[in-house]
């Protein structure tokens, strides 16, 4: 396991240009990335274009990563994450996706997700357990599956208001409880 | 809905910012704030970190050798020198040349699938100059697959052979490395495919894992060019 100065002298030098830097980076990092790509994409071909792509961002965001303070596998993790919801959701956005549809219809988490949500660590993880399990769920399904308030309203089939107000609570008090 | 420009508000947008749950118009506003507001940035960042760890159950996929090619040959494609020249290679390149024209066709025999539909239309002779490793390898576009038999020759001690692809004037892009047995079966990424006719392989010494660099860092010790069959 590479430690966080390491991967911070790693994201230093590639900012300068260094190109053995980014190998050892990507060794460090790439399966771990790969497998948040898999995860929310659910397709390999697809997850090797995601995955290249946010390599290549992180090249070339390395010199601001000091900026946003924070600790480097959350960066990077974030950059995968993100890259990978982004190509998720332009993929729903395409017409006649039925099976996201169906996807979206089926309101229990797959064995997958409670595999994944049992063994979340650490202290958002306790503190959703405080919410009531819709709105936890809701909140995992937003971050991991990148569902929108849309999404989401159609899922519990709430108003669209409704659902915004009622987790814009819920992320509150889930704040309260993680800095308690 | 718009963003709502009372401060208490921030909060709740720095959640939703992190969890990813403002749509494109409100995301690009907030992030022009957040370039210039420290503050907001580190609530963002508080979150950022405690999300992230819904990730921890997400199991690591190493993923295939050819996404880092495809990823170094977009952010380092430009070759200043030929690599040809610079691995001082022609002298080898004339003898691996004048030896792939003199392999006979019993030596494929033992080289080739079954399958002539996907049999192999490029080979190429790898080899030292001393004769010290000698690699066949032949090459089917059909299949995109390179099977290396390893005649001749080993790897040092604590050490792995790595193979490359050089096209014409570009820097050698990795093909993987050799296994340790003869034979090797390695599968071309698609995008270097249109690059094998015409291709020099080489093959370099390196750490356990291969070349850290994307580059040979280690002594190139065969080349031998391909030629259509």
């Amino acid at each position: 396991m590479t430690t966080p100065p390491e991967l911070e002298a790693m994201i230093a030098r590639m900012a300068l240009g260094d190109r053995t830097a980014f190998a050892a980076l990507y060794a460090a990092t790439s399966a771990k990335l790969f497998g948040i790509c898999m995860r929310v994409l659910d397709n390999r071909s697809e997850s090797e274009d995601a995955l290249q792509e946010v390599f290549v961002k992180l090249w070339h965001s390395a010199e601001r990563y000091q900026v946003n303070g924070l600790s480097p596998m959350t960066w990077m993790i974030t950059v995968a994450r993100n890259h990978a919801i982004d190509r998720l959701r332009a993929r729903r956005a395409a017409p006649g996706d039925m099976d996201e549809l169906a996807e979206l219809a089926d309101l229990t988490p797959g064995p997958e997700a409670q595999l994944i949500a049992a063994s979340e660590r650490g202290r958002i993880a306790r503190c959703l357990g405080t919410l009531e399990p819709d709105r936890a769920d809701a909140i995992r399904r937003a971050y991991l599956d990148g569902e929108t308030y849309a999404d989401l309203a159609y899922r519990y089939a709430v108003p669209l208001n409704t659902i915004r107000t009622s987790l814009r609570r819920s992320l509150l008090k889930l704040r309260e409880c993680m800095s308690s | 809905m718009t963003t709502d420009p009372d401060r208490d508000d921030d909060p709740a947008l720095a959640a939703e910012y992190a969890v990813g749950l403002l749509s494109e118009a409100e995301t690009r506003a907030f992030e022009s704030r957040l370039a210039v507001d420290p503050e907001f940035r580190a609530m963002v960042a508080v979150w950022t970190e405690d999300l992230v760890t819904l990730t921890d159950g997400i199991a690591p996929v190493t993923p295939p050798k050819s996404v880092q090619l495809a990823i170094e040959q977009r952010l380092f494609p430009e070759a200043r020198q030929s690599w040809v020249r610079r691995l001082g290679l022609i002298p080898s390149l004339i003898g691996g040349l004048v030896a792939a024209l003199l392999v006979v066709w019993a030596t494929q025999q033992g080289i080739l699938g079954t399958d002539p539909a996907l049999g192999p239309n490029y080979r190429a002779e790898i080899a030292a100059q001393d004769q010290s490793l000698v690699v066949q390898a032949t090459y089917s576009a059909a299949s995109g697959v390179i099977e290396v038999d390893r005649t001749a020759g080993e790897q040092r001690a604590g050490r792995v052979l790595e193979l490359w692809l050089i096209a014409g004037e570009n820097p050698p892009v990795s093909l993987g490395l050799l296994d340790i047995g003869r034979r090797t079966t390695v599968v071309v990424p698609a995008a270097l495919m249109a690059s094998l006719d015409g291709g020099v392989l080489a093959i370099s010494d390196e750490p356990p894992g291969g070349s850290p660099a994307g580059a040979p860092t280690g002594d190139v010790l065969a080349v031998g060019s391909l030629t259509a069959l």
